[in-house]
């Protein structure tokens, strides 16, 4: 291969460094960005307000006696229901704007702030736990069989994440559950009891940590392998492997970089669908989390509680990939963003 | 529509009638000798979904009721075989000879959860409470609306139009305390069954100065504020996970041998059974399709607590749309569906078939009425045919909520209406409140809805299916069936009234103003260890949670 | 065979080699077996989704909406070869029947991610800059608002149907799919091949098309194949959720669904729409597999 232009100079590694010159208009993007989600939470809001109320069923519809016409008339009254569209539109706004989210019309009158405090951090916790086991396990693997393609740790890993991708999390969350709480039970008497009580962070965590992990980190794996292999289809990248430690450390580190591009941008939204949680996995774990939350209120029409959790996932998603981009940048530097 | 996953039942519930074989095996023994019992004495059960509110005015579903049973008791409390309301916070009580006015005598020894005592003003109060418009309670009407004097302009009171006129409305209320021992009623009308009433979990007294201090909304949030005058109070609520119930040491009937009871609140039946497998739950509602392998399961078909419910279920036809409006149409249908098929094969076993409206258990109970709704396709057919024309030209909207018990149901009924008389039926499968407002908008032909008793008497249920009811939603109305359970809801003569009530669920059930299908039970495996447990067939979310405090729990 | 002499010094980390064009391809994939195998399989499936009525006329399976409650969850027998569900209905025809809808869901889901996602990600990688910010900000809110809710309105005003579900997932997912490509995009719009081909003249759409995008196909087809099962399964919540495929039409989603709930009494009923699924997956997983191989001839063996 003839050798082009611009080939860095002998044993250089990867810089962390940003380009000298950009320090400060990284700094300005990310202020930029981070404004950006003034409008985007707007847009958010509007969105859902409309939807909302575009929705069949009012809170107050149930499902067995019914409410009489007086006590519903009173309700509506007493959550400001019966006003005007836009009036509930721009008082809600106006709310938003001093941090008022509102009381929960399904919890009898619990701020909905509090109500997702309470709920969020035992999602956060174990998604967080999930992400970290999806980037060692799921780039791990998919790194090391893109290495060792068509052996048979390729054939393992690309066979363990076709099964992790097509076991839905709640069979994989019960198939556990069925090992190790109820099988492991009868046999040594002693349980891997589920988490229970107080949310903590104990050995209980592991099952549903496990379960919300295995089809990120099949996906991981199959994306890092693929976008590996692509760098490593170079014909001088194998002879160069073949060369030396030395040679060695150099060409995994360029491949790590060349290859990271997709990965990252699948991590960010995992990242995000994790911290906000997975209403199955936190059923069949019975975890007092977010996800199951949100479905709860929306299926329940709890309108502040729909929007407070939109509002927070918006905020939690625009963070989330304003991370991946400004990796895209320390990854490979010469892209340029905005 | 049945559900086995206990959280959306409307239900709540009191007392118990029941196969006198079933009860007596599930009924308490006489107290354990302490030999026996477990150090630890605490009780782990599931009522699978996070109560909305434990503040007795706004409570209203069966898993509020599970924990509102323990904490909070009422003037009186229903007998565990629902024969009558027995004496509870209240001692006694008194009638007066034109039945308008009930007297309450309180008890002087019954006392809140923080020792003070529990005063004929605190039931005034409550009571107005949940009368008030601001409140909106959901039990307020017709259960008080209907019954105290001066309560019925609470429907022309709107909450923040009217706000001035609140005060004076409620003072107005028939409800007095002429001194801290006594609780004065006044009555709309002689109510025979006004003493269920006052046995309701919601009527449960409340304390002014708790409800000032905190605020009406944050009184009921958390375990210091919730000040409460049962046999239990709440130590802990950890918010979608559990509550925690340890013994009101000051009340009035003695300590009770359970000293700490977790509700956990687990909305996956496969997770509640495999807890209930490794030994964290001490009871659990049998998944459906667990049935036959608890049933065939050498040591769990021991464990197997089967408990009637005084419910019913039946298919609600809307009379406004065709061919609904048509009364042979309508019985045609009940007839087209095979009962035993339904409650042996797809309900395992759990649910008994019913060709009429009053459960077993009730008073009302009257199977000999059901004949013309009985199982006879052939005939289905032909009086489909001779009603309405051709069958396979008819089309039904079917709508059924996204439970997954719900949908078995409907899957097969719509199933038999299709092989047995050759209609086309759309399933239209939708969320639990869509279901709902299309329901009250009478957007839907078929629905199969059901009622559980608020208390055992005939009265709760026949009220109904009266005209302009709005908890039957397919506007069935018969001037003759209204007369005959208004004259029912007042006579004073036992034996008259069970007549009118008779002849009104004959017309009912001749009418087809529903298509009766079957009344349901719990299936519950509770472990040997756990004594005393004491069922009715008002349950809540698990047997026996009415009387947790006669329950021990022996060595194990 | 590599070039010996080639120092670490001389390789150019900056510009890779781009992946060439079409021709060829399905020669080179039909070399490959296991390609090959999934192919076949995927082919069966889709005669099975177009045929399944059909053998049902001809009596060949049983009728996946005959119920017999007298013989619900039923094991494996002769007269049943993958025993029967809740309501005693056939479950190796319903398997048979639910690949119509999983497949249909799986593929045209994915078709319309392709569509929308890749166009979004494509030209908001090209242009960068503004027409970056704003169509990534509008991702931003796409991602964010509550599907659910956006599916139940969708379903009340809509109805719930097929066309509506294919609708509603597919106008909601295609986010992530934007993201990958223009990630990928960005990277390698820097690459000096790019540069060369912007100096010969080309316009943007070429560039796209004939540099680009063959360049993201490898991430690309890791998305979709696992996009592939990720709808089926959105599928089942859905309907676990209540805005689902009505019944009593089957679909390997609702199965799974319906299955779980037995799953301590009757595995079987989980197991075998889950297997049907893997393998479907695995299939699809091999053709992509196949396909990238094929298109770049320098993929290593």
């Amino acid at each position: 291969m003839a050798l082009a232009q611009g080939a860095p100079p002998r044993g250089a590694l990867i810089s962390f460094k940003i380009p000298r010159g950009r320090g400060a208009s990284l700094g300005l993007y990310i202020i930029r960005r981070i404004l950006w989600l003034i409008p985007v939470l707007f847009f958010v809001i509007t969105i859902t307000f409309v939807l909302i109320h575009f929705a069949p069923g009012s809170p107050w519809d149930k499902e067995g006696k019914q409410l009489s016409a007086a006590v519903v008339r009173n309700l509506n009254a007493k959550y400001g229901l019966s006003d005007p569209f836009l009036v509930q539109y721009g008082r809600y706004l106006l709310n938003v704007l001093h941090f008022d989210f509102g009381l929960s019309f399904q919890y009898e009158d619990q701020p909905v702030s509090s109500l997702i405090l309470k709920s969020w951090p035992p999602t956060a916790v174990i998604g967080a736990l999930a992400f970290l086991m999806i980037v060692i396990f799921g780039i791990g693997t998919g790194v090391v069989a893109a290495l060792r393609q068509n052996t048979w740790i390729d054939y393992i890993v690309v066979g363990f994440s076709t099964i992790g991708a097509s076991t839905p999390a709640f069979v994989v969350g019960i198939i556990l559950i069925i090992i190790f709480s109820v099988a492991l039970y009868r046999i040594t008497g002693s349980n891997f009891s589920l988490p229970t009580g107080d949310f903590a962070l104990d050995q209980h965590l592991i099952m549903p940590v496990v379960t919300l992990s295995v089809l990120p980190i099949a996906f991981i794996a199959r994306l890092t392998r693929a976008s590996t292999l692509e760098v490593l289809r170079q014909d001088y990248v194998r002879t160069a492997w073949a060369k030396g430690l030395r040679e060695r450390l150099v060409v995994t580190k360029h491949v790590l970089k060349n290859s990271l591009i997709p990965v990252v941008s699948a991590l960010g939204p995992t990242f995000a669908v994790l911290i906000t949680g997975s209403v199955i996995v936190e059923s069949v774990f019975n975890i007092p989390g977010i996800g199951r939350a949100f479905v709860i209120a929306v299926s329940s029409r709890d309108y502040p509680m729909i929007l407070a959790t939109t509002i927070l996932f918006s905020v939690v998603v625009a963070l989330a990939n304003l991370v991946v981009d400004l990796l895209y940048t320390v990854i490979d530097p010469r892209v340029r963003l905005g | 529509m049945d559900d086995s996953v206990a959280r959306f039942r409307w239900l709540r519930v009191p007392a118990l009638v029941t196969v006198v074989g079933l009860l007596v095996a599930a009924c308490g023994t006489s107290s354990p000798t302490t030999s026996n019992l477990a150090k630890d004495q605490t009780l782990r059960v599931n009522i699978v979904t996070e109560p909305n509110s434990l503040d007795p005015g706004q409570q209203q579903y069966s898993y509020e009721g599970a924990i509102g049973a323990s904490i909070s008791e009422a003037l009186l409390k229903i007998k565990p075989d629902l024969s009558d309301a027995a004496p509870a916070t209240a001692s006694s009580y008194t009638i007066s000879s034109d039945g308008l006015t009930w007297t309450f005598k309180i008890r002087s020894n019954a006392k809140w959860s923080d020792g003070k005592p529990v005063t004929a003003a605190d039931f005034v109060y409550a009571w107005q409470r949940i009368l008030d418009p601001r409140l909106a309670a959901s039990y307020a009407d017709p259960y008080f609306v209907g019954t105290i004097a001066g309560a019925a302009d609470y429907s022309n009171l709107d909450a923040v139009k009217d706000a001035a006129k609140i005060p004076a409305f409620l003072a107005g209320l028939g409800l007095s305390a002429p001194d801290a021992s006594t609780f004065v009623v006044k009555l709309q009308a002689p109510t025979p069954f006004f003493k269920w009433i006052a046995s309701l979990w919601m009527s449960a007294p409340v304390r002014k100065d708790v409800v000032d201090q905190y605020g009406s909304d944050k009184w009921a949030t958390s375990a210091n504020s919730l000040i409460t005058n049962g046999q239990y109070k709440v130590s802990e609520l950890v918010s979608k996970d559990h509550i925690t119930l340890v013994p009101n040491t000051n009340y009035w009937g003695g300590q009770p041998t359970v000293t700490k009871i977790i509700n956990y609140e687990i909305s996956d039946d496969n997770q509640a059974y495999a807890k209930y497998l490794n030994g964290e739950l001490d009871t659990v509602n049998v998944p459906l399709a667990n049935t036959d392998l608890v049933k065939n399961d050498p040591k769990l078909k021991n464990e197997i607590k089967f408990v009637p419910q005084l419910t019913l279920f039946w298919m609600d036809f809307n009379t406004r749309k065709a061919p609904f409006n048509n009364k042979q149409a309508r019985l045609a249908f009940s007839k087209a569906i095979d009962r035993n098929a339904l409650t042996t094969n797809v309900l395992k076993g759990r649910s008994q078939p019913a060709t009429f409206f009053i459960p077993k258990g009730m008073n009302g109970y009257r199977p000999d009425l059901g004949k013309s709704q009985d199982f006879d396709p052939a005939a289905a057919k032909t009086m489909l045919t001779q009603a309405v024309g051709d069958p396979s030209k008819i089309t039904i909207d079917f709508l059924i909520r996204n439970i997954t018990a719900n949908k078995q149901i409907g899957e097969f009924i719509a199933d038999q209406l299709q092989t047995n008389l050759g209609v086309k039926v759309n399933q239209v499968v939708i969320d639990s409140k869509t279901v709902t407002t299309r329901l009250r908008a009478h957007n839907y032909s078929l629905y199969v809805g059901g009622w559980g008793a608020d208390y055992p008497d005939d009265q709760d249920w026949f009220d109904i299916w009266m005209t302009g009811s709005g908890n039957v939603f397919g506007g069935y109305s018969n001037p003759a069936y209204d007369a005959l359970v208004k004259k029912a809801d007042i006579e004073p003569d036992a034996k008259k009234r069970q007549d009118y009530y008779d002849q009104a669920q004959k017309i009912l059930i001749d009418d087809a103003g529903g298509g009766f299908l079957y009344q349901r039970n719990y299936m519950f495996l509770v472990k040997p260890y756990v004594q005393g447990l004491t069922t009715t067939a008002q349950d809540f979310e698990d047997v026996g949670d009415w009387f947790w405090g006669k329950v021990s729990i022996g060595q194990h | 065979m590599a070039a010996a002499a080639v120092t670490l010094e001389q390789i150019d980390w900056e510009n890779p080699e781009q992946i060439g064009l079409w021709r060829d391809a399905w020669q080179r994939f039909r070399r490959n077996p296991i390609a090959v195998g999934g192919l076949i399989f995927v082919c069966l499936l889709v005669l099975d989704a177009l045929l399944a009525p059909l053998l049902v006329t001809l009596h060949l399976i049983a009728d996946p909406l005959k119920q017999n409650v007298a013989h619900t969850y039923a094991g494996f027998s002769l007269q049943h070869l993958l025993g029967t569900d809740y309501l005693g209905r056939d479950l190796l025809s319903r398997v048979m029947f639910g690949a119509r809808i999983s497949l249909s869901i799986g593929l045209i889901v994915q078709a319309i991610y392709l569509a929308i996602g890749g166009t979004i990600g494509l030209i908001a990688g090209y242009f960068g800059g503004r027409v970056d910010n704003l169509l990534m900000r509008f991702v931003d809110i796409w991602y964010a608002f509550p599907d659910l809710l956006f599916l139940l309105v969708v379903v009340a005003v809509l109805g719930p149907s097929l066309f509506t579900i294919f609708v509603a997932i597919g106008v909601i997912g295609w986010v992530d799919l934007s993201r990958l490509i223009r990630g990928q995009v960005l990277s390698l719009k820097e690459k000096e091949f790019v540069e060369g081909a912007r100096a010969a003249g080309s316009g943007p759409s070429k560039i796209i098309l004939r540099h680009l995008l063959p360049n993201t196909l490898g991430p690309i087809i890791v998305s979709l194949t696992f996009g592939i099962p990720r709808a089926i399964f959105l599928e089942a919540t859905l309907s676990y959720l209540g805005v689902g495929i009505p019944p009593p039409t089957p679909s390997w989603g609702i199965m799974i669904q319906d299955g779980y709930q037995a799953i301590f009494a009757y595995p079987h009923q989980v197991l075998v729409p889950a297997l049907a699924l893997a393998i479907t997956m695995l299939s699809f997983s091999f053709i992509g597999d196949g396909l990238r191989d094929a298109i770049d001839p320098r993929m290593r063996r």
